[in-house]
């Protein structure tokens, strides 16, 4: 059975786009074109490649034109109390600008941050200063194709960090466990083995919160200081040796003193916990349902979990993330038919990945910074109310649709099915406006003008059918193929609304003939809204 | 000779096995077995049990039990074991009738419940070998099972699809027109939920609900692509159909249903008392949906749980006057609707933290902690005991390094799933034990009895039901089988009994009848 061997087939148009919905927000239309007829390694190695034109992208601006710096990058200057929940989400702005910008090329850098983000989670809510924010992120999307043993050694000692799990407090004589418990939990061997057995205990917990004392950030919310870091305070290290259990091979971290001990004995501890046989199974598997899908039988365990972690941690490998990415996306198994649609969209999924389907493009964050603004908290308030607030996780698990049962189901529910749908709604009905000039949403008008050749010729060219209205409209539009009946019902039921299918023609014609005529056009405009609305409501536009 | 005369002879025949006579008058029906005929007879009038509700609070976070329900009677332990955020002595709120327990000074207005008999404490909840992970202790919480076993559903969403067998498919109908549960807010808990899907609906509120889902809206067809897509797809159109077809019942209740006790106010950003004031209009205007499910974030408190300058402020008394405020307003609030004894409320949180406190004025993830039932129907105001802080923590013996203690359990969480189920459900008793996946004690939470579990001496709060010995003003049953020893004299209600007593010395029963 193919699992883990490489796809070799040029990738046709429903594979370029289901690789595009899984590895980017969303593909746009030029996108899909441009990755048809590529073989899944010469197309996932441009997403990674294509990371280099958004690695450093200007940073943040102060966004609210009343204040003195407005336009003016804010990261430089000395913390400012008096604009730190702004800035914060400004920040968070900033990086949904990345994730929805279509100026450059795409690339699967912040998909794949987002999954890291939601992995080693801390939020702008408890973290609070801004600065910490910022550097956070930026570790992350740094090592988003890093190698993951750094990454853990980086992120156990990063500030943000420090302050949303409590290291800071973490001390010889008062150990505080919130870390070291969640490192093994959440970070790297996960709670459970795949059959449900334990793979760490209590003590180990304890031991691993002492290794870890002494760890502190600096400046803390310090109006006008203008640098922060992480320090290794060693008078407040436990330099005791560290006793682990039968999980970690009953291993002992020597306990150390003076200045260099809080390093040395942390890269004592990630490889420990790195060498424990569950840690890269529990990464991979988490990949797996990110990128794949969320169901991990036993078959997709022995077959492709098992060997993807077997592959990760070989020394040839050494824990590199970028090669494992690779590998899982030009899998025969990720382009197994069975496995499209077989993910809920989350919210972000859903908002970004419409914008970039129906080409809405992203204000510069800088010189347009205003219509950026109001694009980004239209997105911004939508997304939360629809549970996924970004960079503020409701717990240190992540969201719910990464870990609880049921997993991308999580999104769905009575209220969140609505909201979405008022999303949708608006991007038909066009009431929110970016700026003068641009509404946000879909122009059907101009989408069904274009597919009429030589438009003003109405005698001599015939007019399109709502057939191929339909068709256009549903075109790359879903992961997984309507049925007949489906295009039956939106044709007559939704698009002609009972009326027979040649009424349209003669709608359209007179349209063409006089298309200055409002009531001409709103003809138009009645059937083909209806059409797109329905569609962006139906329960397939919302899997991937 | 009087009964009390004959008690008091009796119980001269020291060391002397003694079986009292059964015809002890003086018991209400619901000291009679629950398999009693009688009693199952009435189970079955669906009217004495088909409108009532429950009220799930979920704590967000794993609540710090004992700077809640603070044992007065061990004060200097108390201090010792958490001198950086123990509520200092005189601050600590008494309780009527109970000198050793208090609660925290923020929980006036859960103090005045409990005071009117409106509040239960159940002491150090908990279950065998728990886990100090937030994800899999709230799990297995909400799932109801044993701490080695994993199950998909919840334990109210195995009781609801059971009782409404066929739903969603068959819903709504005229049995039930109405959600069988809702959660206010957006979190989707594992507590509602069913083999396919969540029992309940999550809304955040009612009129804009209503405004959100468009009636008009319905799915194209029934035909479904294969595999996983398809039961997404299948699910998420459910989602649409619920969504739409019980909106309208929603609004309808919203509009009906008034609030008529005052909340805290909105400045207080109390969102749990914004919740149970929906739930309480929900109520009141004649929604029949049987579980509500809401939530309070925030008690995941590692640091700072209390200020620098007084212990008895901070994080943890925010959100303590919080929870007591939103309780006890709601509590009112349905009283004065004329709806107190349709409802009762309890609360549950990860589990609970440490009796040793850290440096950072915080507590780590413990194990034991109190519960909270709530309404005017329950008849135990205390469940089990304060912790025993001396001898009764983890571990039990502590090597020389490990200097943290953590707190007992006393009850099994799944006995207070029981007695909700059975008692005020009206579950038949074999049901409900499928649905806890075990057969589990009565806590008689819901009767004004105390019964044995097993043999022993009259002192052992582990014989008893309810954790404890009888009080003076209980009824007890001691049941068949079931030997107690009595070694100091002793009074109660009166005595139904079916097992024996032993005394010792001059030790009696004095009955208060």
């Amino acid at each position: 059975m193919p699992y883990l061997s490489t796809y070799t087939e040029p990738l046709t148009t429903a594979q370029a786009s289901h690789l595009l919905r899984r590895a980017t927000f969303g593909p746009t239309p030029n996108e899909i074109t441009q990755f048809t007829g590529l073989t899944a390694t010469q197309a996932v190695q441009q997403l990674i490649a294509n990371q280099s034109f958004v690695t450093n992208p200007p940073p943040p601006v102060e966004l609210d034109s009343s204040q003195p710096l407005a336009g003016q990058p804010f990261l430089d200057k000395p913390f400012n109390s008096d604009r730190n929940f702004w800035f914060g989400t400004y920040i968070k702005f900033w990086w949904a600008g990345q994730m929805a910008r279509q100026d450059v090329p795409v690339s699967l850098l912040d998909k794949l941050a987002l999954f890291w983000q939601n992995h080693f989670v801390t939020t702008r809510t408890v973290v609070d200063d801004y600065r910490y924010l910022d550097r956070y992120l930026r570790l992350i999307r740094a090592q988003a194709l890093g190698n993951f043993r750094t990454f853990v050694v980086e992120i156990t000692k990063d500030p943000a960090m420090l302050r949303y799990l409590n290291g800071h407090d973490n001390e010889k004589d008062s150990p505080n466990e919130n870390y070291a418990r969640e490192l093994q939990e959440l970070f790297t061997v996960g709670n459970k083995d795949f059959a449900g057995n334990d793979t760490y205990t209590e003590e180990d917990v304890k031991a691993a919160a002492r290794v870890l004392t002494g760890w502190k950030y600096t400046n803390y919310w310090q109006q006008g200081s203008t640098s922060f870091t992480s320090i290794f305070r060693s008078d407040k290290h436990d330099s005791d040796n560290k006793q682990f259990s039968s999980y970690y091979g009953n291993a002992v971290l020597t306990g150390r003193s003076g200045s260099t001990a809080g390093d040395d004995e942390l890269n004592d501890l990630v490889d420990m916990l790195l060498a424990h046989p569950e840690t890269p199974k529990f990464i991979c598997r988490k990949l797996y349902r990110w990128y794949v899908n969320a169901a991990v039988t036993q078959e997709i365990e022995d077959q492709v979990i098992i060997p993807l972690a077997n592959f990760f941690k070989s020394p040839g490998n050494n824990f590199a993330i970028m090669p494992v990415v690779e590998k899982l996306l030009t899998s025969q198994i990720f382009f197994q038919e069975s496995n499209r649609g077989s993910l809920i969209k989350s919210p972000a999924e859903l908002m970004l990945g419409s914008l970039r389907f129906f080409e809405q493009p992203i204000p510069d964050p800088t010189t347009d910074y205003q219509a950026f603004r109001k694009l980004m908290d239209f997105l911004h308030w939508n997304s939360t109310d629809m549970q996924m607030e970004c960079l503020d996780q409701p717990t240190v698990f992540g969201y719910d649709a990464y870990f609880q049962t049921g997993y991308t189901k999580n999104w769905m529910n009575t209220t969140t099915i609505a909201l979405r749908s008022q999303f949708t709604d608006a991007l038909i009905w066009r009431w929110f406006e970016v700026k003068p000039g641009y509404k946000l949403g879909v122009d059907v008008l101009a989408r069904v003008t274009a597919l009429q050749p030589n438009f003003a010729d109405v005698p001599g060219t015939p007019a399109i059918t709502c057939e191929t209205v339909v068709a256009n409209f549903v075109k790359d539009l879903f992961a997984t193929e309507l049925f007949p009946s489906q295009i039956e019902f939106l044709t007559d039921t939704i698009m002609m609304m009972g009326y027979s299918r040649v009424t349209w023609q003669f709608e359209w014609n007179a349209y063409r003939s006089n298309p200055s005529s409002t009531d001409r056009q709103n003809t138009i405009l009645w059937r083909t809204r209806s059409l797109m609305r329905y569609l962006l409501r139906m329960a397939e536009y919302h899997v991937f | 000779m009087k009964r009390r005369d004959f008690l008091a002879a009796a119980s001269t025949l020291a060391a002397n096995s003694l079986l009292l006579p059964i015809e002890v008058d003086g018991f209400s029906l619901k000291a009679l077995g629950k398999n009693s005929a009688l009693v199952k007879a009435l189970k079955h009038t669906t009217a004495a049990f088909n409108d009532r509700i429950l009220v799930i609070v979920y704590l967000n976070g794993g609540n710090d039990g004992l700077n809640t329900v603070i044992p007065r009677d061990q004060y200097g332990t108390y201090q010792a074991l958490r001198s950086n955020i123990a509520i200092p002595e005189e601050e600590i709120l008494p309780l009527a009738g109970n000198d050793v327990t208090g609660f925290h000074p923020a929980m006036s207005g859960l103090r005045n419940l409990y005071n009117e008999g409106k509040l239960s404490i159940i002491h150090s909840v908990s279950y065998p070998n728990p886990s100090q992970s937030h994800f899999r202790s709230t799990d297995i919480l909400m799932t109801a099972v044993d701490a080695d076993q994993t199950e998909t559903t919840g334990w109210a969403g195995r009781y609801l699809e059971d009782r409404f067998q066929g739903y969603p498919a068959d819903f709504p109908n005229e049995v039930m027109e109405d959600p069988l549960a809702i959660q206010i807010g957006y979190l989707t808990s594992p507590t509602l939920l069913g083999t396919q899907q969540s029992m309940g609906i999550a809304i955040s509120d009612p009129n804009s609900f209503y405004q959100l889902v468009s009636p008009e809206f319905s799915a194209s067809t029934n035909e479904l692509p294969c595999c996983d897509a398809g039961d997404l797809i299948a699910h998420i159109r459910k989602q649409q159909i619920l969504s739409i077809g019980y909106a309208g019942e929603i609004k309808q209740a919203a509009d009906l249903g008034t609030n008529m006790a005052a909340y805290p106010p909105g400045t207080d950003n109390n969102s749990l008392a914004e919740q149970l004031k929906i739930v309480a209009r929900l109520i009141h205007g004649g929604l029949k949906t049987k579980i509500y499910f809401v939530s309070l974030s925030g008690f995941d408190t590692h640091a700072g749980q209390v200020t620098n300058s007084n212990s008895t402020e901070g994080e943890h008394a925010v959100l303590l006057g919080k929870l007591s405020a939103a309780i006890s307003s709601f509590q009112q609030d349905i009283q004065l609707q004329g709806i107190e004894d349709k409802v009762v409320g309890m609360t549950f949180s990860d589990f609970g933290r440490r009796a040793t406190s850290n440096a950072s004025k915080g507590t780590d993830h413990g194990v034991a902690a109190p519960m909270f039932v709530f309404g005017s129907s329950i008849k135990k105001q205390v469940v089990g005991h304060n912790p025993d802080l001396t001898n009764g923590l983890l571990p039990v013996a502590p090597l020389p390094w490990e200097n943290y203690r953590d707190i007992a359990m006393q009850i099994d969480f799944r006995r207070v799933y029981a007695d909700i189920l059975n008692d005020w459900f009206g579950t038949e008793t074999t049901k409900t034990d499928t649905f806890l996946f075990n057969n589990f004690n009565t806590l008689t939470l819901f009767s004004d009895h105390i019964e044995t579990i097993a043999s022993g001496y009259w002192t052992d709060p582990t014989i008893w039901t309810a954790g404890r010995p009888p009080l003076s003003t209980e009824y007890v049953r001691i049941n068949p089988g079931h030997t107690v020893q009595v070694l100091q004299s002793v009074t109660v209600r009166n005595v139904h009994m079916q097992g024996n007593l032993q005394f010792a010395g001059n030790a009696g029963i004095h009955l208060t009848g």
